[in-house]
């Protein structure tokens, strides 16, 4: 079991099996490249800014296009979506994706068979560890991932529980530019 | 043979509690059902809508062969798997509501039987006939008296026994059973909060069969702190009701201001328009550490373990007035008036006192007492600013806040002289002190929270209990058909994302003419802002159980008039029989009634069993984020569900391929997700074309204001034919429908689950 504890300690207590935590997103890039059908779902949280006034959306925008992931939007996120250019590939809340997702029958988004690799973004920290809680538990067939800036032990792999904002949007630079290598 | 002769005698003995013999209608096929009963109703329900499981832990923890590990298909040592686990904490939860507010009727119940005799008859005025429908739909009794309450109240205590002994180690090996026992007692539940209304309406003479109860006082800014101060606390009336009785015996009603927290304020303020609302649960460890109350009174649920003491902080005196919570302190209930008195004043000494009339006594002579020695200030700007100073932003706050923000944020910010932020931070605490203890350098937040509490004052409507069977036969028609979009209920606790999302909800649904009705802490929250005009809820639209009415029915327990509404109009409306006809019932709201809870802040375990009987009943619930911490939800797979049901006129099976309702239990993150979901799921496969139109409308002009441009992703499925397109979305709708290779399809006439699958029920039961 991992020693971190997450930033919001209401979700502390998982018991034995919690997310790797992975600091270098060299490796988290490969781990999304490695994946034959990524997710993507983008939440709420994705709809602030960054102080120099950045929508955060955007950095979830632009890992899907360096990744070529599907973007699953829930909530009321479709809206900002569409008015940076972008549709969702589907839209669905977090529980009814979670609930296709645990599936293995389930088709995924692209018709092309159920997703190996799920990456939450933008939901918020409680939600999305009962989230993935059900996926960890339920669905073998896929990982799990977050892009968040806390750590969420019920995933598979997770950011650590970054102190500074601008740490974490580093982060994300840099891993959307892993993604694009190679392209 | 031995085994038919005892269901024999079993069924004897239940047409003999319920008096049988009188014809008030025949006697349907469940009466007083045990755990099998409706089990074949249930996994119907479950087979559409299965539950969906979020484990909190990974582990069982429950019996000493553990801790055991759950995780990768692993078994516990008795046998019991992550899903089933979840099951049982999930019926544990219930059976905790469930018991709560039937020993809350039968406390009451005792008080009042007491007092006035088993004989006493029930009558909720001359606009209710039907006083009780769910004691006469479970049990299939009439109840007359005060007695026959407790009847209702001595077969819920039987089944919540059976129930709790299927939670033992080793025993229920199905995730789907403990859902069936888990809706049984969420249905128990509704009988247990029926018996304890209807018992507090009979004996405290509450408004009934009236719709236009009193405006009362709401807020902390309502509270004239000049006046001795009595809190009363919790959710059983019997001791706030005989403070009052005392202040009126003793002509003192204006010169002590009595003000309650959760629903025991709500109670008050049906046995007295004078008394005031501080607030719901999340307002009231603020309100307790302010120290504005001279005397605390406990009863019990949602309380606080930590009242006496924090009581003691405050310098407030406090007597635990119910056996529930008596928090190791002196029982006094035997104890000279005037020596309790005495050590309270003197002393400081906190008491049990569990005779309500005794208790009301020392109450008020105590807060008569140390009123005028004690200081009673609201902690100014210039004070918060400089205790705020203390705060390095260190963020420890936030690691430990249940709604995940960083109130030093807000605290830095007030050290700057700047309040904007931490008024907005108010709106999202649910008051449970956690950052406090946690904070290194002892900043006391809530204290410098004090300055962003509002003192405003609003006004709530006291609680009505029932819909009147008048009303019922109004609005019947145009419900069942769609015409009125929906009935749409904000129940439960304060555990918001955000207070300001209730009244927000309930402004927007009014507005569009749906029927809003409101109990317990979320008839407070509504009520806790203000329009333009100033303006709260409850002054801005009409308090009848109409199109565009705004009902508050009153404390938790009166929940139970929510869903009896809906068997109401199955049985005054449609005329189907409800005597021990369960199925019936909650197959006809299931189909034909477009109703949806939002329980937008619920934490307690009560809220779960409550949601939980309305789901059994046929009532989906939307839930807020939070609630994805109580491990279940019950959710359809869209398309990919069973949709098929009997087409009763025809007698022929029909694959609508419409989810409606979508989901049974389904949790939101947001607010704008919310209000297209509620629209969403109050629509009904019964619906005429014109109301189908209607609710369509609603479901995409909430879509296009709060989530985005265009129209929802699955409206196709919720098009049976043109008709049912909204004419100002013609254009648009048709597009998008051709785009998606839509096919119209029929409407079935009488849809009902009733012959898709094993039940007694015959499929004539459900014509009316």
């Amino acid at each position: 079991m991992s020693a971190v504890i997450p930033r919001h300690r209401v979700n502390v207590l998982t018991g034995i099996k919690a997310a790797r935590l992975i600091e270098d997103p060299a490796e988290y890039a490969d781990l999304i490249k490695k994946a034959k059908r990524p997710l993507l779902v983008v939440g709420p949280l994705l709809l602030a800014s960054t102080p120099d006034g950045k929508v955060l959306m955007q950095y979830a925008l632009d890992i899907a296009k360096a990744g070529n992931i599907p973007i699953c939007a829930t909530a009321q996120t479709r809206g900002k979506m569409v008015e940076l250019g972008v549709q969702p590939d589907c839209v669905y809340d977090v529980v009814e994706i979670v609930n296709a997702l645990k599936d293995p029958n389930w088709r995924g988004v692209k018709k092309e068979g159920n997703h190996d690799l799920v990456m939450f973004f933008g939901i918020r920290s409680d939600l999305g560890n009962q989230g993935l809680s059900t996926l960890k538990h339920f669905a073998p067939h896929l990982k799990t991932m977050t892009l968040c800036k806390h750590y969420f032990p019920h995933a598979s792999y997770s950011l650590p529980n970054f102190r500074r904002d601008a740490k974490w949007l580093e982060f994300l630079d840099a891993l959307i530019a892993n993604l694009k290598k190679g392209e | 043979m031995a085994k038919v002769k005892e269901l024999a005698r079993k069924l004897e003995e239940i047409h003999k509690k319920i008096r049988a013999e009188i014809p008030w209608e025949l006697v349907g096929p469940t009466p007083m059902p045990g755990i099998p009963d409706l089990r074949q109703w249930d996994m119907r329900l479950l087979k559409t809508y299965a539950p969906f499981y979020s484990p909190f832990c990974d582990l069982c923890c429950f019996c000493t062969y553990g801790k055991c590990d759950l995780t990768e298909s692993r078994r516990g040592a008795c046998g019991i798997d992550i899903a089933t686990q979840q099951a049982r904490f999930v019926l544990l939860a219930c059976l905790v509501g469930c018991s709560a507010h039937a020993a809350h009727g039968a406390h009451v119940l005792e008080h009042l039987l007491e007092k006035y005799g088993p004989d006493k008859k029930i009558d909720l005025g001359g606009s209710i006939s039907i006083e009780a429908p769910h004691i006469r739909t479970v049990l299939g009794l009439k109840p007359e008296t005060l007695g026959d309450l407790q009847v209702a109240l001595e077969y819920v205590f039987n089944e919540v026994s059976h129930l709790l002994d299927s939670c033992h180690t080793g025993q229920e090996g199905s995730a789907l059973d403990y859902e069936s026992k888990a809706l049984h007692a969420g249905m128990l539940d509704h009988v247990g909060m029926e018996a304890a209304d209807i018992a507090q309406i009979v004996g405290f003479s509450y408004p009934t069969s009236v719709a236009d109860t009193p405006l009362v006082e709401l807020g902390w800014g309502a509270i004239d702190k000049n006046k001795p101060v009595i809190l009363v606390w919790g959710h059983n009336p019997v001791t706030s009701t005989a403070v009052i009785d005392y202040l009126r015996e003793h002509n003192l009603e204006d010169k002590v201001e009595v003000c309650g927290l959760c629903c025991t304020a709500l109670e008050t303020t049906r046995y007295s328009d004078k008394a005031k609302i501080v607030g719901p649960l999340s307002r009231a460890l603020f309100f307790v550490r302010a120290g504005i109350a001279d005397v605390i009174m406990t009863d019990e649920q949602c309380i606080r373990t930590d009242t006496p003491q924090e009581a003691a902080k405050a310098g407030s005196a406090m007597i635990a007035c119910l056996d529930k919570a008596m928090y190791g302190l002196e029982n006094a209930t035997d104890m000279d008036t005037d020596e309790i008195i005495r050590r309270m004043i003197d002393n400081g000494e906190q008491f049990a006192i569990l005779d309500s009339a005794k208790a009301a006594e020392v109450a008020v002579r105590v807060a008569i007492e140390i009123a005028p020695r004690r200081r009673k200030e609201w902690l100014t700007e210039e004070r918060a600013i400089e205790l705020a100073k203390k705060c390095t932003n260190c963020g420890m706050c936030e690691q430990v806040c249940p709604n995940l923000f960083n109130i030093g944020d807000g605290i830095t910010e007030v050290a700057k002289g700047k309040f904007d932020l931490i008024r907005q931070q108010f709106l999202y605490c649910i008051g449970c002190g956690k950052c406090e203890q946690e904070c290194p350098n002892k900043v006391p937040i809530f204290k410098i929270m004090q300055t962003a509490a509002s003192m405003e004052k609003w006004k709530c409507r006291a609680g009505r209990g029932p819909i009147m069977d008048t009303e019922i036969r109004n609005v019947g028609a145009p419900i069942t058909l769609g015409t009125i979009p929906g009935v749409v209920a904000f129940v439960g606790c304060s555990n918001f994302p955000d207070i300001d999302d209730v009244a927000a909800m309930v402004d927007e649904f009014a507005k569009r003419k749906y029927i809003v009705v409101l109990s317990g802490c979320s008839a407070m929250a509504a009520g806790m802002k203000k329009d333009q005009d100033g303006l709260t809820v409850y002054e801005k639209y009409p308090p009848n159980f109409d199109m565009g009415g705004v009902v508050n029915v009153g404390s938790c327990v009166a929940n139970s008039h929510i869903t009896g509404a809906a068997i109401k109009i199955a049985n005054i409306f449609a005329a189907l029989p409800l005597r021990a006809n369960y199925e019936v019932m909650a197959d006809y709201v299931l189909n034909r009634v477009g109703a949806c809870g939002v329980a937008w802040g619920a934490y307690s375990l009560k809220a779960a069993c409550i949601a939980t009987g309305c789901n059994r009943l046929g009532i989906p619930v939307v839930l807020g984020p939070h609630s994805s911490k109580y491990r279940r939800l019950y959710l359809s797979r869209k398309e990919e569900g069973d949709w098929r049901v009997m087409d009763a006129r025809k007698k022929q099976i029909v694959d609508t391929k419409e989810p409606a309702p979508e989901h049974l239990a389904y949790v939101c993150e947001t607010k704008e997700k919310a209000m297209p979901m509620i629209a969403k799921l109050c629509i009904r496969r019964n619906d005429t074309p014109q109301g189908r139109a209607i609710k369509l409308n609603h479901y995409i002009s909430l879509y296009k204001k709060y989530i985005a441009p265009g129209l929802p992703e699955d409206l196709h499925l919720f098009v049976r034919r043109d008709a049912d397109i909204p004419l100002v979305y013609k254009k648009e709708v048709r597009e998008h429908l051709q785009k998606m290779g839509w096919q119209p399809r029929e409407p079935v006439g009488l849809p009902t689950l009733i012959g898709t699958y094993p039940s007694k029920v015959p499929i004539d039961a459900v014509i009316h």
